[in-house]
């Protein structure tokens, strides 16, 4: 009855889209997904000083309040150098050396997990709780938040190391029907050359890894520093 | 009628909008300070003080203001609606006239709008520096009233689920009512001892949030003697709804006199009392865990 | 037709065992045990709390964040993380069957996805209303009488909190879902297993705020402040849960709509071409992305204040209350621009169809949309004008507020001059878009006496700005709302809604909800707080008065409800292709819309407004098979 579609047409059509658009839709929601966790974060640094200023009750930040700068400045340069490495992964893999990639990109995801049994560490070597002031709340909130946006990226860059990985020999084309994700019963994959995606996710990643970590920086310059 | 028009008359829109504008303006010059003249007067919270007498100001003009913006849109709704409905002369779905905009038309618009929004923020602003309004204004208040120096000092505290006053000129004694001296410039210290209310003293025309830790001060001058009422403004928690009270504004005199009488009847307990300061930090009766 | 066809149907007990809700349900509850045991392992029950010595905040966070995932993963969302995780390549659709069982599972279809919202807010909604119903009942008579004073706030809360929380996705989540791909030429959201996650996500967070009567309620109201908050009893737990969910939801929406329209264009389909609804979706989504995060953030500190005892918002402990209130705020009006920017949005793309005319003003109404969702980040502490935060900034929060009425004004003149020797019909969907210029401009006009601060000591938590915002959320994006349903639910489903009953619900919705909210501005200048369960004698007549128009309204939507089952499951008149003779894009396809959308991309030659002018049709099959944005 339409010129646009019709409904005795098959379903198979939509099978098979171009792994470009997928990259577009990828990157522009990481980058998206960087100006929310922005305004997450921008919540504790609103209260870091805000708090700071009233100093309610002289509760800000007792003496004995000061966590200890190598543990942060570990946690922050762990971060930091795997946001790095995923970058230099991104540009081998660019120029086509796929193994030296994988290699990159296991040890980044080695480094980013150090980075969190760090954090962990951290707070069981505190020496004060997360009830002991104003300073004591907003740092156990910012770090702890902070690890959950943590793991939540490197559970994307697990993803690709591991694609890379499972796929080495693939140089591109499809795996069989069965391996696609999502429904098993359906015969042939919907996106096209799906392996292809390895590049644009790495792309986005690195991008939104590198943004994490920056936060990570600006953390460790206000929790630390200043 | 106006359909005969159109089909002879060459350009009948310009036609339908002089006829609405005259129409518009001649309800908004006739409705405008009706609403001002007669309305006005009605519109709360009274004239119980000089901050209250201000907030009525506020609000006859503001009703005033837009008077012609409202009418604007209902008489424009009316009229096109009337004017230009399908009268099954011509096809549901024949197309009207592709007008796509008016440059004109748009930057009249632009221009009295913003003119509008901006006499309201100046006009807003002016009222509010002048005292403040009635409003919590903090521990360091911005907008003070001429001759706020001698202003008589009376804190407000806020508790689950009362108010009680303290008057630190009279010895810092706590009372369970409020009583003001007539034609008196009052600084009220609104605080909390637990969760977040708010002190609305209708009649008076106050309203400020009493938070635990601040120190809410708002000014108020009272006029005549007179009763107002007092509720908690901001959800507090489970008898919020009971937290209201009667207060009374009275003649200089009786204030004295009865301010003396309270000092003796709490005298027994006075001494009890932590001595008066502008916040109280009690450390939570309660926290979930 | 589908290539995924079953070729033999399994008895019914092996179709049970799978991921579907019924598995979902089983390890929701199982999740939630375990949970729950978890946090009795992690932290003893508190003991000073004079309430209930039972209540451990630890155990019951646990138990709602592990149910929510055995829940998530029960529907199959966790398939597809752990295939990735093994190393599997990525895809993009799951389960796009027919039939009615893909509306009560995880399915990627943006139609499905759009229908299942429809019917899930529209049960919340419901609910709320339900609620609100209560509220009325009890404000009968000035005194307690019905409920005891902690139950009546709990229906307060759960009111409030129910509406702003469901509804915030109350047009994204059913119309934008279902539309945005078919207006822009796709075949697909970019992030099709995103949105079905925010629908179930949503859903959860509507159980679980349910949950919160087994806990005591919740005493707070929707805002939620500090430091009441933190002194509750455990109900609380389920309204921070609730709302950091819907949050979760709502970012994930907006993302998912903004990369949509940013990527998946088609060919031909320019800025200046869009529809302005997707305008309306896009300026709403920024808003989402942004805001909703702040309250997750702000929430996640109540818990931590809750749980770990940490001292955010206790002033005794370093904390303070103003943070509260300020991040809630910062993202609270947002918030109230993620529910009215919609209805704008509704308002001027039905208009052309039923006044035959194009949009009028185009750019300046996509200015309009535009400028409130830049304004909207600026004017948050007049929302805190009375409590002595800032006080000294009041006279910048009042001039930022009243600028906001200058982009709302654009929309008023393009809807306005739509209108204007236009040849306009009144069918029930324009009716609703004409009451939205009525409730709108009160709504509008009752904003001023709020953002002016003299008139807001009066008017500031008292029925008076109650009313104002039910005539801005209720009148303006609730009676959208229903112009949407009227207008393209013939095209969601392919019935059509019975029009007679339709007017009647019309007009005995518009009156009695003015009825309703008109006396509560008198009722509120008059003296009256908000969620007090007891008001001054002498205003018991008026409030007698809105309790019942408010029952009329009740009885109004009812009729809705029965219109709207009685013409879907009874009398199914089919709906033609394109009912209202629009020329949107969504319209040139068949009505209910097949599952893959289009055969062909198309390539789009005009916008959908132009009425009147020369015409061929807005657009046709482009060359190529597949494509996104040229």
């Amino acid at each position: 009855m339409s010129e646009l579609v019709s409904h005795a047409t098959d379903y198979e059509i939509v099978e098979g889209e171009p792994p470009e658009l997928l990259g577009r839709n990828l990157n522009s929601g990481a980058h998206l997904f960087a100006s929310a966790t922005a305004f997450f974060f921008l919540a504790f640094v609103f209260a870091y000083f805000y708090l700071r200023s009233l100093n309610n009750a002289d509760k800000w930040r007792p003496k004995h309040i000061d966590p200890s700068l190598a543990y942060g400045t570990i946690v922050m340069a762990l971060i930091v150098l795997s946001a790095l490495l995923v970058r230099i992964g991104l540009l081998q893999h660019r120029a086509g050396r796929r193994a030296q990639w994988r290699r990159t990109g296991v040890v980044a995801l080695a480094l980013g997990i150090a980075g969190v049994v760090v954090q962990v560490i951290e707070w069981t070597a505190i020496g004060f709780g997360p009830a002991d002031g104003g300073y004591a709340s907003v740092f156990f909130g910012w770090t702890a938040f902070n690890v959950l946006f943590t793991i939540g990226t490197l559970f994307w860059l697990e993803n690709i190391v591991a694609t890379s990985l499972r796929y080495r020999s693939h140089a591109t084309g499809s795996p069989a029907p069965g391996e696609a994700s999502g429904d098993p019963g359906r015969p042939g994959h919907d996106i096209s050359d799906p392996l292809s995606l390895v590049r644009p996710g790495l792309e986005s990643l690195s991008f939104y890894w590198g943004f994490v970590a920056g936060l990570g920086v600006l953390s460790w310059v206000v929790l630390y520093l200043i | 009628m106006t359909e005969a028009a159109a089909s002879t008359t060459p350009a009948p829109a310009t036609d339908h909008g002089k006829r609405f504008l005259v129409a518009w303006i001649v309800a908004s010059v006739i409705a405008t300070p009706l609403v001002a003249i007669f309305l006005g007067d009605h519109l709360p919270p009274g004239n119980g003080s000089a901050q209250a007498h201000e907030q009525v100001f506020d609000n006859s003009w503001l009703l005033a203001i837009m008077t012609p913006p409202g009418l604007f849109v209902v008489m424009f709704l009316g009229y096109a609606l009337w004017t230009f409905r399908n009268r099954g002369t011509v096809g549901a779905l024949e197309d009207g006239p592709p007008i796509r905009g008016n440059a004109r038309i748009q930057t009249l618009w632009m221009v009295i709008t913003s003119a509008i929004v901006l006499f309201l923020a100046g006009f807003g602003s002016y009222e509010l520096v002048q005292s403040g309004a009635g409003g919590g204004q903090g521990p360091t208040a911005a907008f003070q009233p001429a001759g706020y120096q001698k202003a008589l000092d009376v804190q407000v505290i806020g508790q689950q689920w009362e108010f009680t006053y303290r008057y630190p000129t009279y010895g810092g004694i706590e009372t369970p009512h409020l009583v003001l001296p007539a034609g008196t410039l009052v600084r009220l210290h609104v605080t909390s001892l637990d969760a977040i209310h708010s002190f609305w003293a209708y009649g008076l025309g106050v309203k400020a949030d009493a938070n635990p830790g601040v120190d809410n001060i708002v000014y108020v001058h009272t006029k005549d003697p007179m009763q107002f009422d007092i509720r908690c403004a901001e959800l507090c928690g489970l008898w919020h709804g009971y937290m209201f009270d009667t207060g009374h504004v009275v003649a200089s005199g009786r204030f004295t006199s009865w301010i003396k009488q309270q000092q003796s009847y709490f005298a027994p307990v006075s001494k009890y009392l932590p001595p008066y300061s502008t916040t109280y930090l009690p450390d939570p009766s309660q926290r979930a865990g | 037709m589908s290539a995924v066809a079953i070729e033999t149907t399994p008895p019914l007990w092996r179709r049970l065992i799978g991921f579907n809700l019924l598995t979902a349900v089983v390890l929701g509850v199982g999740g939630w045990y375990l949970g729950w045991f978890i946090g009795h392992q992690v932290a003893g029950a508190s003991i000073d709390y004079f309430g209930d010595i039972d209540q451990n905040d630890v155990a019951i966070f646990c138990g709602y964040i592990i149910g929510l995932l055995g829940f998530l993963i029960g529907l199959g969302f966790g398939v597809y993380p752990w295939s990735r995780m093994r190393g599997y390549p990525p895809s993009l659709r799951e389960k796009e069957t027919e039939g009615a069982g893909r509306y009560f599972g995880l399915c990627t279809d943006h139609k499905v996805v759009g229908i299942q919202y429809l019917w899930g807010i529209g049960l919340f909604f419901f609910v709320g209303g339900l609620n609100a119903m209560f509220i009325r009942m009890e404000l009968l008579s000035p005194t307690s009488h019905i409920f005891p004073p902690g139950q009546y706030l709990t229906l307060v809360g759960m009111h409030g909190t129910m509406m702003m929380g469901m509804f915030t996705s109350g047009i994204l989540g059913p119309f934008a879902n279902y539309l945005v791909p078919l207006m822009i030429g796709a075949r697909r959201m970019a992030f099709p297993r995103i949105e079905a996650l925010t629908f179930w996500l949503l859903m959860s967070a509507g159980a679980i705020l349910t949950t919160t009567i087994f806990f005591g309620g919740f005493p707070t109201g929707w805002t939620g402040y500090e430091p009441l908050n933190d002194q509750a009893n455990a109900g609380m737990d389920a309204y921070i849960v609730f709302f950091a969910l819907v949050g979760i939801s709502m970012c994930l929406l907006g993302l998912n709509m903004i990369a949509t329209i940013v990527t998946m264009r088609a060919p031909g389909l320019t800025w200046s071409r869009l529809p302005i609804f997707c305008w309306g979706v896009l300026s709403t989504a920024i808003l989402m992305v942004l805001a909703a995060p702040v309250l997750v953030a702000v929430l996640g500190m109540a818990m931590l204040d809750r749980t770990a005892q940490t001292t955010f918002f206790l002033p005794t402990g370093g904390g303070s209350p103003y943070l509260y209130e300020n991040l809630f705020w910062i993202f609270g009006h947002p918030e109230v621009y993620i529910l009215a920017l919609p209805g704008f949005a509704i308002v001027l793309e039905l208009l052309p169809v039923f006044a035959r005319k194009p949009l009028w003003g185009y750019r300046l109404s996509v200015a309009g949309l535009l400028g409130v969702t830049l304004l909207s980040w600026l004017v948050w502490q007049h929302h805190i004008f009375v409590s002595g935060i800032n006080s000294d900034l009041r006279p910048f929060y009042m001039l930022s507020t009243e600028l906001i009425s200058i982009p709302t004004g654009f929309t008023f003149l393009c809807g306005l001059m739509t209108l204007w020797r236009g040849n306009l019909r009144f069918p029930v969907p324009m009716l609703f878009c004409l009451a939205w210029f009525f409730n709108f401009l009160i709504g509008g006009l009752s904003g001023v006496f709020l953002s002016d601060v003299p008139s807001d000591v009066t008017t500031h938590g008292s029925f008076f700005s109650m009313a104002h915002f039910h005539y801005t959320i209720m009148g303006g994006l609730v009676f959208t709302f229903f112009a949407a349903i009227y207008y393209w639910v013939p095209k969601m489903t392919g019935y059509m809604l019975n029009e007679r009953l339709g007017k009647v619900h019309f007009w005995l919705m518009f009156i009695s909800f003015n009825s309703t909210f008109g006396p509560l501005f008198a009722i509120g200048f008059l003296g009256q707080p908000r969620r007090a369960v007891t008001y001054a004698h002498t205003l018991q007549f008026l409030n007698d008065w809105v309790s019942i128009s408010a029952f009329v309204l009740g009885f109004s939507l009812l009729l809705f409800l029965v219109n709207f089952v009685w013409s879907l499951v009874f009398a199914k008149v089919p709906a033609p292709a394109n009912p209202w003779g629009s020329r949107s894009l969504e319209w040139q396809l068949p009505s209910p819309v097949p599952v893959h959308n289009f055969d062909r991309i198309p390539h789009i030659t005009s916008d959908p407004y132009d009425y009147g002018e020369a015409r061929g049709p807005v657009a046709v099959p482009a060359p190529t098979g597949v494509g996104g944005m040229s």
